[in-house]
């Protein structure tokens, strides 16, 4: 059993009761961002698609506790529309001497024949394949929907090596995959994925998140070094590291509303990501935090969080330690140790 | 052996000493890291922050803070800190117990050393698993999720009460997490032995500012004067770290002079569910403080509030007077007094103006006198018990008004004693004022004795009140008196009243004849003779007796305060939990009482905690050697 029925039950009727009120939205969300590959700093294109919407939100299990993206997709996707959109997009913003990143995002997963039907997953590859700009592609899937099929149909399309599939894994540890993410796979079927993945050439980025509902920032911090380093040793270079930002509609908004949930500490991302990146330099470390600095998302006491958050995005983007030695000073730095502590006992 | 071991007990506060060194430790404060000074800590934790290199691998560790001198007597240093798995305590049964009680069996099976910190969500308090464990030798329990009952009276009495009757008072329980310094001696009375000093981190411009009563914000808060905050900046943590400390030690230091009840009834006004959650204390729980509560004190009673009226001392002393007080059998004049400020009452102008008026009614008068002292919150004291804690200790603010609670008590237990007299005992009321006026009219209605009274129309202390009880008592007097009849001393019927409501019914008579001698002269304790044999002392600080063992022995089958011992010989000066094969559930902490070896009394000694306890205590002392019956050779 990889979901506790009674956990499962209870996020379904959170979500049965949000899922009437979403929008319905047909527009293509894109902007234009800066984003590191490898060695340099190259522009980023990010598309978000208006599918239906990720199919395990959407299944009988009530999806992931703490996703709330499902409630900004549109019910009835138009992908005669969202074709166009794209290719007028990519026509407009790839620039002749400039290299690109795209990311093609659905709030669900790009690989799903029930999100994105084959036809469009063809069509939309071979558009891209066509600019040779474009150095890097990025894909999210959840790992179930990568099979031998789906990965040669990608090779039948584009140069696979320019493919990455970012996988939300969360973390590796299977109790918390149950107990607290509700996510439906085990760390055994990143693991399989991730071999599916490597062996047709294309590459893998892990998202971890931190400080999922139960779990304390202690034990999230460990959390994290435990499942970097598990999925250093696949062969994964690139992890993003995703702080929780409280979506409404979900089981952990629930928890915060009743005050026993508070978002994680910036003091605690800059920890991880300095020790990570000490440790293992050759990792690509990713954290753009959502939300950063509101209540809602990882903040501090106020004071210092917007000086934070600059730090994290620098080194994001440059990857050098450099950027997180700022030594920044707040009287909440006392208190964030003396709550993870607390937390940790309580 | 267990860590810690109970050097007092009042209710279920305790002072928790480490059971080697005997350096006393609880109640106490832990500090979530290494402090930077040692002292008004019991403990820090020593929990390293994760790191790659050690996953899962950092052991995370208790560390207790001794004397240098008395380190290496300790029985253990640190304790490992087990972990439940990473839920918190809110988090629904479905999700966490099977993960729990994988975590309660792998607990179970670890070695000794690393069973001596258990963590127990207030949601598994119930569990039969947990049981088990309340029968290792696990020393510290860390009960999480606490504060979320706060504001619960209902569930929060239960749930203390009820654990707390479950493991024995040498297991320790820490509270962690931030709680207002205002709430610990609350917490203290409940139970909780430990807390922690994290509420002193929350430093920020959101954070708080303590005050021994209060938590203010830090943004807006009364201006205070010490060190700490005189530092540019001001220096928070530390501030806060003070006043943690300072409110711990005001605790420990009631708990030795064993005035904690005082201090609770004060700082309950700090918060009303407290407040009420010590009234279910009082009523629906009484029995369990009750039955822990010393009698043999002498620590002055503040009883300023409604709370006082029932406090378990007072509800077992008005028990025990109810169940144990029996009137010498000549009685046949029933005087009536009201108390007076000065303890003992007979010390006080107003009494003392009173027996002059009482030696007028006539020679051997008090020979068939019974005087109670009618007052709140005792509600009626004896004459005879005037010397014993509580009735010589409390202290009441007196306004003339009585509450229609204070009314209702007092005129119940007076006619219990009452019914214990000769059906022609003449009352005499000498007292005054409304509330007195109430219970003796419930007196006349409920009872077919003859009442004078005396003291009607001025104070009890006035020439006029003063000289018609000497009428009074003259006139009654000559009828019912008989100077056939030898009567027993005022010392006897003293000593008698006092054995029999410190060892329990009938013991007074078979202890002391109708005369007896007497050394030592107050303020210095008497030495009791009969026929030159020392049988009794009795301590006129606390008003109690301790007796010879050939005297105990002589009322071992009537008395209550037994405990039964495994051997003929007592060795040492103390008693083990272990050699205690059986202890009356009666014992009060403090009380005097019987070492017993096959019906012979080997010695007699001072319970440390009370008998409920002393079964339940598999180490440790539970009580202190007195006197040993000599062994004949």
């Amino acid at each position: 059993m990889k979901i506790n029925t009674s956990y499962s039950e209870s996020i379904k009727q959170i979500r049965e009761k949000n899922l009437p009120s979403r929008e319905h939205s047909r527009r293509i969300i894109h902007w234009e961002e800066k984003h590191r590959i490898k060695s340099e700093v190259v522009k980023a294109l990010v598309f978000i698609l208006p599918t239906r919407g990720c199919s395990w939100a959407l299944s009988g299990s009530g999806g992931c506790s703490v996703c709330g993206y499902l409630y900004d997709n549109p019910q009835k996707p138009d992908f005669e529309m969202i074709m166009i959109s794209i290719k007028d997009i990519l026509n407009k913003k790839i620039q002749q001497e400039e290299e690109y990143s795209i990311k093609i995002f659905t709030s669900g997963s790009f690989l799903d024949r029930n999100e994105v039907p084959i036809n469009v997953q063809e069509a939309i590859l071979k558009e891209l394949a066509k600019y040779h700009q474009i150095r890097e592609i990025v894909l999210e899937s959840r790992p179930e929907y990568i099979n031998d099929k789906i990965l040669q149909n990608i090779v039948n399309n584009i140069d696979i090596s320019k493919i990455e599939i970012a996988i939300g894994l969360e973390s590796a540890n299977n109790k918390i995959l149950k107990n607290s993410v509700n996510k439906g796979f085990f760390w055994e079927d990143f693991e399989q994925a991730t071999e599916r993945i490597i062996k047709f050439g294309a590459k893998v980025k892990a998202y971890l998140l931190f400080k999922p509902p139960f779990v304390t920032e202690y034990d999230s911090i460990n959390d994290i070094f435990l499942s970097v380093s598990k999925i250093k040793k696949l062969g994964i270079d690139t992890v993003s590291i995703n702080a929780i930002s409280i979506h409404r509609g979900t089981y952990l908004s629930l928890l915060f509303e009743k005050n026993q949930y508070r978002p994680p500490w910036l003091w605690s991302l800059v920890y991880i990501c300095k020790e990570i990146k000490a440790k293992f330099p050759e990792i690509r470390l990713i954290c753009d935090v959502v939300a950063g600095g509101t209540r809602r998302g990882a903040h501090n006491c106020g004071e210092c969080d917007k000086a934070i958050l600059e730090q994290l995005k620098e080194f994001t983007l440059t990857q050098d330690l450099k950027a997180l030695n700022h030594n920044i000073q707040c009287s909440c730095k006392e208190e964030w140790k003396g709550y993870v502590l607390h937390e940790k006992i309580s | 052996m267990r860590f810690f071991q109970p050097k007092s007990q009042l209710g279920f506060a305790r002072i928790l000493a480490e059971t080697r060194s005997k350096v006393p430790i609880s109640p106490g404060l832990i500090s979530l890291e290494k402090p930077l000074k040692k002292e008004g800590y019991s403990a820090y934790f020593e929990i390293p922050f994760p790191t790659l290199d050690n996953i899962d691998k950092s052991s995370k560790k208790l560390i207790w803070i001794f004397p240098k001198e008395k380190e290496e007597k300790v029985l253990s240093k640190s304790f490992v800190l087990t972990e439940q798995p990473f839920y918190p305590h809110f988090v629904s049964d479905s999700i966490s117990s099977q993960d729990y009680f994988e975590y309660v069996e792998s607990f179970l099976s670890f070695p000794e050393a690393f069973r001596q910190i258990f963590t127990l969500p207030i949601t598994m308090t119930d569990s039969k698993l947990v049981n088990q464990v309340s029968q290792t030798d696990c020393s510290l329990y860390i009960l999480t999720g606490l504060s979320s009952l706060f504001n619960n009276q209902r569930r929060l009495s239960e749930l203390l009460v009820s654990l707390r009757e479950k493991i024995s008072p040498d297991i320790a329980i820490y509270v962690p997490g931030p709680i207002s310094p205002a709430f610990y001696s609350f917490l203290v009375y409940s139970g909780i032995d430990f807390f922690d000093n994290s509420q002193a981190y929350y430093t920020s411009k959101n954070g708080y500012f303590l005050t021994i009563d209060r938590t203010y914000s830090n943004e807006e808060h009364p201006t205070c004067y010490c060190p700490y905050c005189m530092e540019k900046p001001p220096n928070l943590f530390k501030h806060n770290e003070l006043i943690i400390k300072n409110a711990l030690t005001r605790i420990h230091h009631s708990l030795k002079e064993e005035t904690l009840r005082t201090l609770v009834e004060k700082d309950i006004h700090n918060k009303v569910s407290f407040a009420a959650t010590l009234r279910k204390y009082d009523s629906v729980f009484s029995q369990s403080f009750r039955s822990r509560s010393p009698i043999i004190s002498n620590a002055t009673m503040k009883c300023v509030g409604e709370e006082s009226l029932s406090r378990p001392v007072i509800t077992e002393y008005r028990n025990r007077i109810r169940e144990r007080f029996v009137p010498d059998l000549l009685s046949r004049i029933i005087l009536l007094l009201p108390c007076s400020a000065r303890k003992p009452y007979s010390f006080s102008r107003s009494h003392m103006q009173i027996r002059k008026a009482i030696k007028k009614g006539g020679r051997g008068i008090f020979s068939i006198l019974s005087e109670l002292i009618v007052t709140s919150p005792l509600s009626v004291v004896p004459r005879e018990l005037e010397g014993i804690f509580p009735a010589k200790f409390y202290d009441i603010p007196v306004a003339g008004q009585w509450t229609s609670k204070e009314i209702s008590i007092t005129a119940t237990l007076l006619n219990d004693i009452l019914k214990r007299y000769s059906k022609d005992a003449i009352i005499i009321n000498h007292m005054s004022g409304e509330g007195y006026k109430d219970i003796i009219q419930i007196v006349r209605e409920q009872n077919s004795f003859t009442v004078y009274d005396t003291s009607q129309e001025a104070s009890p202390t006035s020439d006029k009140s003063l000289s018609r009880l000497s009428e009074t008592l003259q006139e009654i007097f000559s009828d019912k008196f008989s100077s056939d009849v030898q009567a027993p001393s005022t010392l006897t019927k003293k000593l008698r009243a006092i054995s029999d409501f410190q060892f329990g019914s009938d013991t007074g008579r078979i202890l002391f004849a109708d005369s007896l001698k007497t050394k030592g002269k107050y303020p210095r304790n008497q030495q009791i003779f009969s026929e030159k044999e020392q049988i009794a002392i009795l301590n006129s600080k606390n008003g109690f007796l301790s007796l010879s063992p050939d005297s105990a022995q002589s009322i071992s089958t009537k008395s209550k305060n037994i405990l039964e011992f495994g051997d003929i010989q007592v060795k040492g000066s103390n008693i083990f939990a272990p050699g205690c094969i059986k202890a009356d559930n009666s014992i009060l902490p403090n009380d005097e009482i019987f070492v017993v070896f096959e019906k012979q009394v080997v010695a007699t000694a001072k319970a440390i905690v009370s008998g409920k306890d002393m079964n339940k205590m598999t180490s440790g002392i539970v009580a202190e050697i007195k006197k040993k019956t000599r062994v004949k050779k």
